[in-house]
């Protein structure tokens, strides 16, 4: 007899709450140690979505509007797996970031560049049987924030994905390779590990490259595994 | 070499910050109603403020919660959303407004039934991943013998929503201080 339940997260992988290069986790890292508690049907499920989510052109980012996007034409494909390298099939994956100039469709977001009638930054899609997701977007543009003196991230996707449990739920982001911001960024650095900070940057693939179109880049998110283990 | 050493298993993806800007993407109609109008069950409002560490409010965080039903099941059917699960953005001043039904009975890891309860997960700026917590039912006679209680000690209130009148509690969720909210990991 066994019973399901995922595997502890790895040391090395997830950053730490309290990372104080990344100024803004002083006051907001809890100071009492978490209390392990057993995993219950609770944490053990999840929603399900089906396609009555979907709004127009939900998957590609560059015709949610009247005109096209300034900006660099990419395709982002890649898919969503647990540890054990099984497909996690029929999850949502969202998906947000700024425009080409390297400001959001925020009101807070004050950064003098300029805002893309035709670009909000927005979509969300279903992974298919196989875990495999596409989308269809603009390459975001490196952006300034306050972090420290001339900090900049570096060109991010952020990609939220729900898995078959709470416990899988992710919130992560992707970055591109060969960007020279990656060395100076402290919120990619919060990733304790190089192995682990490379699973974040995507790669260029040219089999996904569309000819005379758009650069194919491929993300593959993996998220906790389950693991049987004899009852007592 | 056997089978396992020859099997690479793929790594796990490392969590990073939410950010402040998430708002466009992660846009969910109605999503601070976790169930229909018309779903069975005592309908009730849940809400509270995120604090930091200074007492300061929390204005762009985004809270899901997720439960059972009154009947202590987990996702029944509804078209275009997801029975049991909703997802808040904190306001200017800290403060969420959850629209829920009291969650039925789920059992424990033990077997053992626990006292209702919703699950609570939140992600900020300034939070490299999510932290879970949860949400109990002052009014509940179940709590005294639920094993995550137990598991909270001296904490356990933290955990608790305060009744508020007919169907309404308060529940707070603080990051840091004398009064830290109970984080959980499972």
């Amino acid at each position: 007899m066994s019973k399901f339940h995922y595997r502890k997260t790895p040391e090395g992988v997830h950053p730490a709450l309290n990372s104080p290069d990344y100024r803004s986790t002083a006051l907001r890292h809890p100071k009492q140690p978490l209390i392990a508690v057993p995993q219950s049907a609770t944490e053990l499920s999840a929603p399900k979505f089906d396609q009555t989510i979907y709004y127009p052109h939900h998957d590609d980012l560059t015709k949610q509007s009247e005109g096209e996007p300034l900006g660099e034409r990419i395709i982002v494909t890649g898919r969503v797996l647990d540890e054990n390298g099984d497909p996690v099939p029929g999850t949502l994956l969202e998906l947000w970031q700024c425009n080409s100039a390297g400001r959001y469709h925020h009101d807070a977001d004050n950064h003098d560049a300029p805002l893309d009638p035709n670009f909000k930054g927005g979509g969300r899609v279903l992974t298919n049987d196989k875990g495999e997701y596409q989308f269809i977007t603009i390459k975001p543009g490196a952006y300034p924030w306050r972090n420290h003196e001339n900090a900049w991230r570096p060109a991010h996707l952020h990609f939220s994905v729900f898995g078959e449990s709470m416990l899988q739920r992710l919130i992560t982001q992707m970055y591109f390779p060969g960007d020279p911001l990656l060395g100076y960024d402290p919120i990619f650095h919060t990733v304790p590990t190089d192995k682990a900070r490379e699973r974040l940057i995507s790669k260029f693939d040219l089999s996904v490259t569309k000819p005379e179109w758009a650069l194919g880049y491929r993300f593959d998110i993996v998220l906790r595994g389950s693991e049987a283990t004899p009852a007592n | 070499m056997t089978a396992s050493t020859l099997t690479s298993t793929p790594g796990l993806s490392g969590s990073q910050t939410i950010g402040p800007f998430f708002r466009y993407g992660l846009q969910w109609e109605g999503g601070e109603n976790a169930f229909p109008k018309d779903a069975p069950g005592e309908h009730i409002d849940i809400t509270g403020r995120l604090i930091d560490g200074t007492g300061a409010a929390i204005n762009d965080a985004m809270i899901e919660f997720w439960q059972a039903d009154a009947a202590g099941k987990f996702g029944g059917p509804v078209k275009g959303s997801a029975s049991g699960w909703a997802r808040c953005y904190t306001s200017g001043d800290g403060r969420y407004n959850l629209h829920t039904v009291k969650p039925g009975v789920v059992a424990g890891a033990d077997g053992k039934p626990q006292a209702p309860h919703i699950l609570v997960c939140l992600f900020s700026r300034g939070m490299l991943k999510q932290v879970y917590s949860r949400i109990y039912f002052a009014d509940s006679d179940a709590n005294a013998p639920d094993a995550v209680l137990k598991a909270a000690g001296g904490r356990a209130s933290t955990l608790i929503a305060r009744a508020a009148g007919k169907g309404k509690y308060e529940w707070d969720i603080v990051l840091q201080g004398e009064r830290e909210t109970v984080f959980l990991d499972f």
